[in-house]
């Protein structure tokens, strides 16, 4: 029998009625298994080394999108960063970038809801349809044109990854928009005219410059910055056509 | 953000030197608009840019010109989106398609800048 | 990196529903589009005007039309020539200007992105755009032969 690998964690910690500021903590554990990722190792401090570290997470597949955090400098979902893609070099873990810090791992994610809810993010109808009043049928294409963008789980690793945003937090950022075009392409929506004054405002579309590190970073294969570029030009010829529809 | 974040990865630094590319074509469309401008200077005192540094600099900024071009053709692709009978056409054509015009244009530039020398 | 966020950062104030000023930013969406159409020039057509007049023509690798003055003022004559150059200039400033105003504010100059930058840079491609048309118009006398 071989003596089980060992692999060393650096996770930020941040406490903020003691700390002035974040510094990393080095955590050796066993690296029992290849299939270990990183939340795996997250969870075996808390639950065998100190317990008080703080972290987000629930479902451990990839679909809540709540563990979210910088890998070696990357935003990734830790369930499904591997430790075997790292070992036998150390592992950094730290709170995800452009946000506030709230404690170790943990950050603020008001803005980001803040902005998720200024673009309306649901079937907007003109006249409500009341229940019972049929139902909406879409064709296969009608459904490819948005299907991409719906695979969004607001993990705000996008956010991490936008020098943008980074830079002016004012700007609605990549998930956003791309769930913003998610309802404006989709054919029983009705809501563009109410979603274009955020997303055409000088903080919406216009500040991105096309880093395209959103769509890299994206663990679901949404491509925001697609979203973002498809936005301003469908924007720019609803005022440049001569027969755009500008309402 | 720290002010070196371009540094830190390399998809961020090739961002940063496709914005960069705009300065080196501003000055050689400089120096071009200045070219026409002697065109002022009458037979007798029209004497075409020859030396060897100024071809260094067009080497140089020939580089900035073709990156340039690859990066904003390739990612203008994936943007634009048309659809024939209700299906998309796939963003490698439309890609394809700009290249293609890029090459058209071209050669007929090309050819009308070498074909009127006579 | 986020050692440098002050949890007093504020969020929520910026995008979210409590701010009422949005409207679709006319500027913006101009700018923009002329930076679009700068781009698309730029690449389809600068690499071959600097190869061949930048390059294989100072060279002599290959006869180019404006080594002499003849053939040079000639074309230069033509109004389609001129109609040509203009776009051929003018747009790609433009872009540029878009290009390097928000490269500054990617290097760390966030007054870039306030008003006076703006009219400082697009200020810039539209003097461009004057000078062109004055040179174009004043160089060599329009003629249709």
């Amino acid at each position: 029998m071989t003596a089980t690998k060992r692999i060393t964690i650096k996770a930020t910690r941040f406490d903020p009625d003691k700390d002035e500021k974040p510094r990393l903590q080095t955590y050796e554990i066993p690296f029992s298994d290849d299939s270990m990722v990183v939340l795996d190792a997250l969870n075996y401090i808390k639950g065998h080394v100190d317990g008080s570290l703080s972290y987000r997470w629930s479902c451990r597949m990839g679909i809540c999108g709540s563990c979210g955090m910088m890998v070696d400098g990357v935003p990734k979902l830790t369930c499904n960063a591997f430790l075997r893609d790292h070992w036998p070099r150390p592992i950094t873990v730290e709170p995800l970038n452009n946000f506030p810090v709230i404690r170790d791992l943990v950050i603020d994610m008001d803005d980001f809801m803040h902005k998720l809810k200024a673009i309306k993010p649901w079937v907007i109808r003109k006249q409500p349809v009341p229940l019972g009043g049929g139902a909406f049928v879409q064709t296969t294409a009608q459904i490819d044109e948005f299907r991409q963008f719906s695979q969004c789980i607001n993990c705000m690793l996008c956010y991490a990854a936008c020098p943008v945003y980074g830079l002016n937090n004012e700007f609605l950022g990549p998930a956003a928009i791309a769930l913003a075009r998610r309802y404006n392409v989709d054919s029983r929506d009705e809501g563009l005219g109410q979603r274009l004054p955020v997303l055409a405002d000088a903080e919406g579309v216009w500040e991105c410059s096309f880093v395209g590190e959103c769509s890299v970073v994206c663990p679901k294969g949404v491509d925001p910055a697609k979203a973002i570029q498809q936005t301003k030009l469908d924007t720019t010829m609803r005022f440049v056509l001569p027969f755009g529809n500008r309402d | 953000m720290p002010r070196g974040w371009w540094t830190r990865r390399s998809n961020y630094f090739w961002y940063i030197v496709r914005e960069f590319t705009s300065l080196p074509l501003a000055l050689w469309l400089l120096w071009f608009l200045l070219e026409i401008r002697r065109a002022q200077d009458g037979p007798s005192g029209y004497h075409p840019h020859s030396s060897l540094g100024f071809v260094i600099f067009s080497v140089i900024v020939l580089l900035f010109a073709l990156y340039h071009s690859v990066t904003f053709l390739s990612l203008a692709g994936a943007i634009l989106h048309f659809n024939v009978a209700d299906r998309p056409i796939p963003s490698q054509l439309i890609v394809l398609s700009q290249f293609a015009a890029w090459a058209a244009a071209s050669v007929v530039v090309g050819f009308v800048l070498i074909y009127f020398a006579r | 990196m986020n050692a440098e966020l002050p949890l007093s950062h504020t969020v929520g104030e910026g995008q979210g529903e409590g701010r009422h000023r949005h409207k679709p930013a006319i500027a913006h969406l101009f700018w923009w589009f002329m930076f679009a159409q700068g781009g698309v020039l730029a690449a389809i057509l600068l690499p071959v005007h600097i190869l061949i007049q930048g390059i294989l023509g100072p060279l002599g690798i290959v006869p180019v039309v404006d080594r002499h003055y003849d053939t040079w003022a000639n074309v230069l004559g033509n109004p389609l020539v001129k109609l040509y150059l203009l776009v051929l200039i003018a747009f790609p400033f433009f872009h540029f200007a878009h290009r390097l105003r928000y490269l500054l504010v990617d290097l760390g100059v966030p007054a870039a992105r306030g008003v006076p930058a703006q009219i400082v840079f697009y200020g810039g491609a539209v003097a461009v755009t004057l000078g062109t048309i004055y040179i174009l118009l004043t160089t060599v006398p329009i003629s249709f032969g």
